[in-house]
Order: C-alpha cells, then structure tokens, then sequence
C-alpha cells in the first residue's frame, strides 16, 4: 500500500479546492446582490449558509450510515474511514448550523433558542455525531471500526422519528415550506452546490489522512514483523 | 428457552447485589427529592413536573443499571464463558434486556409513589394507563440501552457516554412518556396525546431490530 | 477433533505477539505449550480456544474454519485460564447449570452436580463462589471446562496456586483425556506437576511454534 494516495486522487483533489473556492467566492458575491428580504433585514441572508450547511450535514451523516453498512458487510477498512471522515467533516457543518441558527432566530423573531423542530433535531444530531468521535479516539484499533459502523447506523436509524417527534412535540416556528422569490431560490440552490463542494474537499482531505494512517500502520506492522521477536520483547 | 435463562440469570446477579440495588434506589429518590425541590414547593402545574421529575429521574437511574447490567460479564470472564457456550448472540442480548426492563420497571415502582405523594398528583383510577406508558417506554430504553451499553463497554466515563448519547436517541420516547404521564395525571386528555404511543411503540420495535441485526457484531468488537 | 492453527498472527498495537505460529493437535496429545513471559502463550491459547480472532492465519477445527462461528465448535472446546469465568455471585450449581442450558443441554443440573460431586464439592455446591479458596474456585473451573464433555481442553496455568490434591486432580482429568482419545492443551510453568500425563511438547519462540523433544 503506498503512503499516499494514487496520482489521480492527488491532482483531483487540487481541482476540487479550486472548484470549491471559486464556487463559494461566487456564491458570496451572490449573497451579495441578491435583493435584501422585506420583514427581516440582511441578516436573513444568513440562510444562504445555513440552510446549505444543514443540507449538507445530513447528506454526511447520511454517508456515514452508509459507509456503516459497507463496512459491516465487507469488513474493508476503507468503509471505515469513508464513515469517519465524512462523520468528522459533518460535524464541522453541524457546528455551522447550530451558530447560525440561532443567530438567525435572533434576529428573526428576537429570542437566540426557540424549540423549534429542525434546530432541535440538529442539536441532537451534532451531540451524537460528538459522542461518536469521543467513542471512536477512546477505542484501539481491534474494536474500533466495528462500533464506528454501528453507531453510524444506529445513530442515524432513528433519525427521522427524533424528527417527526420534535416536530410533533412543539409546533414549527421554522418557515415550512419557504416561499422564497425566484432568484432568491437560485442563490440558495448555487449555495447548497458550492457548500457541498467544500464539503468533498474537506472530506477528500480527511479521507488522506486516514489513508496515511493505514498505510503508516501497515508499514508499522511490516517493519515489526521483520525484526526478530525476542529483541522486541521487553 | 435460552433467553430466559439469562434473564433469570441476570435477575438474580441484581438481586443479590444489596449495595447495587440499595444505591440505585437511593440514588433516584434523590434525584426526585433534588428535582422536587427545585420546582417546589408550591407547584404551578403540579401533573406537569411530576411527569417530569419522574421520567428525568428514571432516565439516570438506568444509566446506572444498563451499565451495571453489562459490567456482569466483565468482572470475572464470564463473557468468554458466554461466548463458549455457543449461544445465539441475540438471545443473550434478549435476556439481559429482559432483566433490565425488571429492573428500570422495579425504580420506577419506587419512583411512582415518591413522585405522586411530593406532588400530590395521581389517583388509583389512572393507575394502570400510567404503568402501560412506563412499560412501553421501559421496554424502548431496555432494548436501545442495552445495545448502546454494549458499545459502550469497557471505555472510561462509560456512564457519562452512555447518558450522552442515550438521552438525544431516545427523545421520542422522553417526550411520548412526559407527555402522556402529564395528561393521566390530570393535564390534557389522553386522547389528544394518544399518538404519541404509536411513537413509542415504533422506537420499541426499531431498538429491537436494530439490535437483532447488530448486537453479534457488537459481541465480536469485544473480543 | 483435530485442531489445526495455521500460520496464526497477531498483533497488539502493531506490534506482533504471534507471526506464523501452527500448531496440529491430534487426539490422544495432551500438548505442553512453553515459553518464557510474554511469548504470548496465553493468546495463543485464546485464540485457538476461538475467544479472540487472528489477524491472519486460521484456526480449523475437524477442517472447518472457527471463523465460521458455529455453536458446535466452541462448545466442542474446554478452557479454564487465570480469571474463573464465572458468575461470582452464584454458586457452583448455579453457575455450572447456567452454562449447561446456555450450551443447549436439558438437564444441566443433573451433569452440574455429577462434576462437583467428582471433584470433592459437594458441600460447598450451594455456596456462592465469591468466598471460595482458591483451590476450590480452581475446581469449580475445572468442572466448568468440562460441562460440555469437551473434544478439546485448553488450560492456561491450572496448577497455580492448588494444593496436591488440585494438582493432581487436574492431573486426572488430563490423563482420562488422554485415555478417551481426546486432546488437551496445556500451559504451565512447573513442569514436573504434569510431569506423568504430558505426551509433547512445544515451544513458543519468535512468535511462531517449536517442537521440543
């Protein structure tokens, strides 16, 4: 296994960062010009980061799940570090949308926490996918992928109930279905593509890492099987 | 059947466990005397924080027995003696979550009184709408918190983890008993709450498969 | 049965305990494994006694891989190591009638008091364990081992701290193994306890197995 990732991976992995540069410094003069919304003010245009980052999140807590799933059946170390990195970069969008929200909720209907289904829900998710990465630093290697999958399942299972039950729990002061203006729409859309590419740089970044990690380990293994045993024995 | 005989087995590691027991009582009624005294001690809707303090109690009381309950098989080997046994992953996890729905449900017949009586809420009438709620929600925490104790077992800080991540997966459940308790102790009607059992009774079922398909991978990440 | 582990690795933080080791027991072996402290005898041991997974290599019990997990094989092996792996809570009827119905028998009590009554524990068969000496705990292991009337016996330092009377009823019950055609493993540091039921002997070195003549 070599040390760092294929030639191919490498000089994709620089187009994706210019890509996801540009995408955001479009998306940004965008927000920029897009006609400032009647009842809130600018600071409605906090929407356009988070409701992309919250977009965002669920489709790499998604992965995760998924990633979970593969690596259950297959046992391949490379489902685990697809679930991990995704789970990690997630987190970092998660984190977004939990500061954004509340200061748009401020802004928007002058209290920083309301219960409002969807933050709620985020709120739950960020503790889970939090404790997942606590769970996943304390355990070694033997165990570790293993719980990793199943919390990335389990986690995720249940997701949409905790969803329909916060919303049930409190009536939504969250707009439903947002009817936003024409161009409105067309820069929230332009921002979810932009934010979604971030989001792959930043995965493809965590993915490398734990490529090097493997490989560094195997490497590690290799060396130590060589040697012979009784110099290694203290 | 296999899985009685772990629960038997299980129940009678509990019941001769007096230290365990004893602090785990006396831990919850602290936890509903702490509560009790911050709501009171005149209570503004009294059904309403009494559901409260007798599920919030509840919940960190089973923190304590699920992760008592997988430390069994830790302290002497005896979970390599399981597993040579031959038996069926899921009947171990089946049994040892029977046990712990007699025990969460044995807290929460200690917890019932304390709470009516501190908060002057319940009658006998309501008695057995009350016990169905606890047991739906009891058989949901039993199966999840079987299945998250088991991966949580053998890190430090495991009950901190366990309440952690035990508490935001099973929200349904919270809300569904807090809200349903509330309204048999004399909040709203039951009627309007009502759904919120088919909400409890879906997490039930959805703790129970996912541990069905899992709790063998679990076993073997121990190893 | 017979047990084969072949070309069995393992490693604890990257850092190999086991590289290679093979063993082949046959039946009538009653195997002496030796080594010095940390050689990794007792994962060795674990590992063929199916408790803990290899990195690489495998263990076929009767040319069926343990990998494949089926009841049968594990309840076809024996193990008694330094923890008890019992209830310590329970007494010894408890404990052996517990593990009997786990491995499928109907009538584990019965079997359950015939090992204690075997081995000198009928008094103290309704006693929880957690007071017993360390001699008597090591007996209800051994009665535990053989619940299921094992092919194969693996025992990770049984003689530590018993008596003469311990010592030689594990010896016993090594020498029937023998005598039914089973096969027994066994670690020990005191060489002369098993001096009379031992038939061979191997060495664990560099993580892979030797034999000794």
């Amino acid at each position: 296994m070599t040390r760092d990732v294929p030639l191919w991976w490498r000089n994709g992995a620089r187009w994706i960062w210019l890509l996801a540069a540009a995408l955001v410094l479009a998306s940004f003069w965008m927000v920029s010009r897009v006609p400032v919304e009647r009842i809130m003010g600018p600071v409605q245009k906090i929407v356009y980061i988070h409701v992309p980052s919250a977009i965002v999140t669920l489709l790499a807590f998604g992965i995760t799940f998924a990633a979970g799933i593969a690596y259950l059946a297959t046992k391949q170390w490379i489902w685990d570090a697809i679930g991990a990195a995704s789970c990690e970069v997630g987190l970092v969008f998660a984190t977004v949308v939990m500061i954004t929200g509340p200061l748009w909720a401020r802004s928007a209907w002058n209290t920083w926490w309301t219960w409002e289904p969807r933050l709620t829900t985020f709120l739950i998710l960020w503790i889970l996918y939090a404790g997942y990465q606590v769970i996943r630093s304390s355990l070694k290697s033997g165990s570790k992928r293993t719980i990793s999958a199943i919390m990335g399942v389990v986690f995720f299972a249940n997701l949409p109930i905790v969803w329909k039950s916060v919303e049930w729990w409190r009536g939504s002061l969250h707009p439903r279905n947002v009817t936003m203006a024409p161009d409105m729409r067309q820069v929230l859309i332009f921002g979810m593509l932009a934010w979604f590419v971030v989001y792959l740089a930043a995965f493809e970044r965590r993915l490398r890492l734990e490529w090097a990690r493997e490989a560094y380990s195997r490497e590690a293994r290799d060396v130590a099987d060589s040697a012979p045993l009784e110099a290694r024995i203290r | 059947m296999t899985f009685l005989v772990v629960m038997r087995k299980d129940l009678r590691l509990f019941v001769r466990d007096a230290r365990f027991l004893a602090t785990l009582g006396l831990f919850s009624a602290s936890l509903v005397l702490i509560l009790s005294v911050a709501f009171g001690p005149v209570f503004t809707e009294p059904a309403r924080e009494a559901a409260a303090t007798v599920w919030a109690a509840l919940f960190f009381a089973g923190v304590l027995g699920l992760t008592r309950s997988l430390e069994l098989e830790g302290e002497s080997g005896a979970g390599d003696a399981l597993r040579l046994s031959g038996a069926d992953p899921f009947a171990l996890y089946l049994g040892k979550t029977l046990a712990n729905f007699a025990l969460l449900a044995a807290v929460f017949l200690l917890l019932l009184p304390l709470t009516a009586i501190f908060y002057d809420v319940g009658t006998l009438r309501e008695l057995p709408g009350v016990l169905g709620v606890a047991a739906l929600a009891l058989i949901g925490y039993s199966a999840w918190g079987t299945l998250f104790a088991a991966l949580a077992r053998g890190l430090q800080a495991r009950e901190l983890l366990l309440s952690v991540l035990l508490f935001p997966s099973l929200v349904p459940i919270w809300i569904g008993a807090v809200k349903l308790t509330h309204a048999y102790w004399g909040g709203a009607p039951v009627a309007e709450v009502k759904d919120w059992l088919k909400v409890m009774a879906v997490m039930d079922v959805l703790g129970l498969a996912l541990a069905a398909w899992l709790y063998e991978a679990v076993e073997e990440a121990g190893e | 049965m017979i047990l084969r582990a072949e070309a069995v690795t393992k490693r604890f933080d990257d850092r190999p305990v086991l590289s290679g080791a093979s063993l082949s027991l046959e039946p009538g072996q009653v195997v002496h494994l030796v080594g010095p402290n940390g050689s990794g005898k007792t994962t060795f041991a674990r590992i063929v006694a199916t408790l803990l997974p290899p990195d690489d290599g495998e263990i076929l019990v009767d040319d069926v891989p343990v990998s494949e997990r089926r009841p049968q094989t594990r309840r076809a092996i024996g193990f008694a190591s330094h923890a008890p792996l019992l209830y310590l809570a329970l007494t010894p009827v408890e404990n052996l009638e517990f593990f009997a119905r786990l491995s499928g028998s109907r009538d584990g009590r019965r079997r359950a008091l015939e090992l204690l009554e075997r081995f000198g524990l009928e008094q103290a068969a309704h006693r929880p364990i957690a007071h017993f000496s360390r001699g008597m705990l090591q007996r209800v292991v051994l009665c535990r081992a053989l619940l299921n009337d094992p092919e194969l016996l693996i025992l990770d330092e049984p003689y530590a701290g018993l008596d003469d009377a311990g010592v030689l009823a594990v010896n016993q019950v090594l020498a029937e193994i023998r005598k039914r055609g089973r096969t027994a493993l066994l670690i020990a540091h005191d060489k002369e306890r098993g001096g009379g039921v031992i038939t061979r002997t191997v060495r664990l070195r560099n993580g892979r197995v030797e034999e000794q003549t």
